[in-house]
């Protein structure tokens, strides 16, 4: 039953127009909040034994008669799909205070739950088309609810994301064409095993290409990363925290893995475009961020870093590597959302986002400043929280892959994010109460509940972090080292 | 693979090209999904024409009916954003898009 | 084929919307007769229908509901770039298709000999991707076009 993850918030989202004519704001939520709790208690629960024996193929019934729909359930679409469903429920709880000054709530979680149903729609995909589909399904949501707010930065924002992302799409479709001309079929099983067979090196390297362009613009790596900067800031806050948390690494880099090392199979030259720009997201995504004066683009360009790390622990190939990348995206997705919606709750009370008019918020916000340092601290790598560890790894994968000069940087990295968040810090939270802000108050109880929630996760991950990585980033690693024997063993159907 | 596919082949990457020729030049917003369409149209010629070369039409067919059905789904919020800017802007020039900076 | 490249190739360079809009049918309706050909004929079916129907009907209808101030002046030098881009685009692409001639083997895959209908069957995870798409994009309309309480939302952004 796998499935009810995908049918639960597509039914709940078609029905949400009706409910909202029924009850503006409290139905919404609390259907809304409960169902992200059902998934995540059930993602934990009930999926956890089914991959103990490795993978399974999940044939899906409809009250008892078989439909011809199976749902791939392995260690690494259970870790994206426990991923997604956390950082869901911490934008839903949010979204409870947040999203009153915005109106037609109902409409807005019916985009998001739609969102959340693609997401996890391409997760459980066994086929290269419904990848691209579901994949399709949670862009238009987001399409439309970064330009929720119909204001005029908003809707040109997202305009040109959805410039860039249909162009991405239709890379990503053609080389999906190709491939259906080379091995004729679009399943994981089947392509890798006519993949096998050919010797078509330089069609597959183009294809390769294709997907790089797609899927690296998709999670904005550079060069293909201009959309985000303008997309993020602009979109309601738990926008940015879902989009930035969740939707560029399910539909960035989770394609792109599942794709690369258990279907083609990681190469030589794949691991050398893969790093390089890894690296170059590192940076540009770093330096970038040094100069910002709004605190979510800064908070944008750092997303562009990090999952450059993200990606650089993917393409070494190394089991260790791997397991560094699977870390640092689980990270990643607490501690971003983290920040972009204390953000948010510091723009909702301030009115600004702007760091130069910000200064000694921690007076009047306790709750907001604890918890953004907090995640600053994670993400910046400071021991023991989680992002130290997850980095660790990385930069531990690397030298054992003797390659020093990637290591040495992936730590410069490491030390001018520690820098840049530094400056936020001080620069909103601490410093001299500027006078404007006498008055401001705490986030309301939801907002500092979501962000509290996943405050004690960054903390309680790092402090624990032998046995998260033992229970659950292990066997997806396991699943992504085995290359592309898993695609060919329980897939070829 | 046979000549016919090349030369589908051939025509898919002349339409994508005209597309991208498009998206890259062009500054009325609406010709800018005309180009994005165009695109599309070049994909399912793709993989029509695959589907053919394989003889597998009909997993082409189905395919290419559900890239149609997002096809419209795309352009019909794209269309939306458009008419949304249009209330703002007046006008339909991208080039009237720049309050986003860095 | 030629009709379709002629009309794609015309609706990216008339400087009138309406009219490029009607062009992108016309070549829709090409691509379907090429469809046909093939002996597709559901993806036929629908690319008449939805494409050269329903898609341009909404950029119609967009076209009608946004004024324009002034006329958007696209460059007079595209009617010069334009051809030589093609012909370098023709090129290249006569070359590239050449060379790969002899490098594609040919897989045979096995024929289905199914009908469409039964055919849905292997594809229905693609139906439940369909619904969802359509969803969002019915939502995403509505989100849009929401009647507009008049907050002060605007001034709050930089």
């Amino acid at each position: 039953m796998i499935f009810l993850f995908i049918i639960i918030p597509l039914l709940l989202a078609s029905l949400m127009p009706l409910v909202g004519k029924i009850s503006k704001r409290f139905l919404p939520d609390l259907l809304a909040n409960a169902t992200m709790l059902f998934l995540l208690v059930f993602s934990v629960i009930y999926a956890k034994p089914l991959i103990a024996k490795g993978g399974v193929l999940q044939q899906v019934f409809w009250f008892g008669a078989p439909l011809n729909i199976r749902l791939l359930v392995d260690g690494f679409s259970l870790f994206m799909l426990f991923t997604i469903s956390l950082v869901s429920l911490a934008v839903t709880l949010y979204s409870i205070d947040y999203m009153e000054h915005y109106g037609a709530k109902a409409n807005y979680y019916a985009l998001l739950l739609l969102m959340i149903a693609g997401m996890n729609g391409l997760v459980l995909a066994t086929d290269l088309f419904n990848i691209y589909l579901f994949l399709e399904v949670a862009a238009v949501a987001s399409y439309a609810l970064v330009a929720f707010g119909l204001g005029q930065d908003e809707l040109e924002a997202s305009f040109k994301y959805l410039m860039l992302s249909a162009v991405a799409s239709a890379f990503i479709l053609l080389s999906i064409a190709i491939i259906f001309g080379l091995t004729g079929g679009v399943g994981f099983g089947a392509v890798a095993a006519g993949l096998k067979m050919l010797n078509v090196k330089y069609v597959v390297g183009f294809c390769s290409a294709l997907f790089v362009m797609g899927f690296g613009l998709k999670a904005a790596i550079v060069p293909f990363h201009s959309w985000l900067p303008d997309a993020h800031p602009s979109a309601p806050a738990p926008i940015s925290a879902m989009l930035s948390g969740v939707l560029i690494k399910v539909s960035g880099v989770y394609a792109m893995m599942r794709i690369f090392l258990n279907v083609f199979g990681l190469t030589p030259p794949l691991t050398t475009v893969l790093s390089v720009l890894g690296i170059v997201s590192i940076f540009v995504g770093a330096l970038a961020a040094i100069g910002q004066n709004d605190i979510k683009r800064m908070l944008a360009y750092s997303s562009i870093s990090q999952i450059g790390y993200v990606v650089l622990g993917f393409a070494i190939g190394t089991p260790l590597g791997i397991l560094g990348g699977l870390f640092h995206l689980f990270n990643h997705a607490i501690f971003k959302s983290l920040l972009f919606l204390n953000a948010g709750a510091v723009e909702q009370s301030t009115g600004t986002r702007s760091l130069d008019k910000m200064g000694g918020l921690a007076k009047r916000m306790p709750l907001t400043a604890a918890t953004s340092v907090v995640a600053s601290l994670s993400i910046a790598g400071v021991p023991p929280l989680n992002g130290f560890w997850s980095k660790l790894l990385i930069i531990m994968a690397l030298v054992q892959a003797k390659m020093y000069v990637l290591a040495f940087l992936a730590v410069l990295g490491s030390v001018i994010t520690l820098w840049y968040y530094l400056v936020l810090q001080r620069n909103a939270f601490f410093g001299k109460l500027n006078e404007t802000w006498k008055a401001v108050r705490e986030a309301p109880f939801w907002m500092s509940a979501s962000t509290v929630m996943l405050a004690l996760l960054c903390i309680v991950t790092g402090l624990l972090f032998p046995l998260i990585i033992k229970s659950w980033l292990q066997p997806a690693a396991d699943i992504l080292s085995g290359g592309v024997g898993v695609a060919l063993n329980f897939l070829g159907f | 693979m046979n000549n016919f596919w090349i030369l589908n082949m051939g025509a898919v990457a002349l339409l994508i090209g005209i597309g991208i020729y498009c998206l890259l030049t062009m500054k009325n917003m609406v010709k800018l999904l005309i180009g994005i369409e165009i695109i599309a149209k070049g994909i399912t010629l793709a993989l029509v024409a695959t589907g053919l070369a394989k003889n597998n039409l009909l997993l082409a067919q189905s395919l290419v009916i559900s890239v149609i059905v997002v096809d419209v789904a795309v352009i019909a919020t794209a269309l939306a954003i458009i008419i949304n800017i249009n209330r703002h802007t007046k006008s339909l020039d991208v080039r009237k898009l720049t309050k986003l900076k860095g | 084929m030629i009709g379709l490249v002629v009309f794609s190739i015309l609706s990216v360079l008339i400087r009138d919307l309406l009219k490029a809009a009607i062009s992108l049918a016309v070549a829709s309706i090409f691509l379907a007769i090429i469809f046909f050909r093939m002996n597709a004929a559901y993806a036929g079916v629908f690319e008449v229908s939805v494409v050269a129907g329903l898609i341009t009907v909404l950029f119609i209808t967009a076209i009608a509901l946004t004024r324009s101030d002034e006329q958007v002046r696209e460059s007079k030098y595209h009617l010069f770039i334009f051809p030589l881009f093609f012909v370098a685009l023709i090129i290249i692409d006569i070359l590239v298709m050449k060379n790969l001639l002899g490098r594609i083997p040919a897989i045979t895959s096995p024929e289905t000999g199914t009908f469409g209908e039964v055919l849905w069957k292997e594809r229905s995870f693609d139906l439940i991707g369909q619904i969802g798409v359509i969803f969002a994009g019915v939502l995403a309309v509505l989100a849009l076009f929401r009647p507009r309480s008049k907050s002060p939302q605007g001034d709050k952004h930089e």
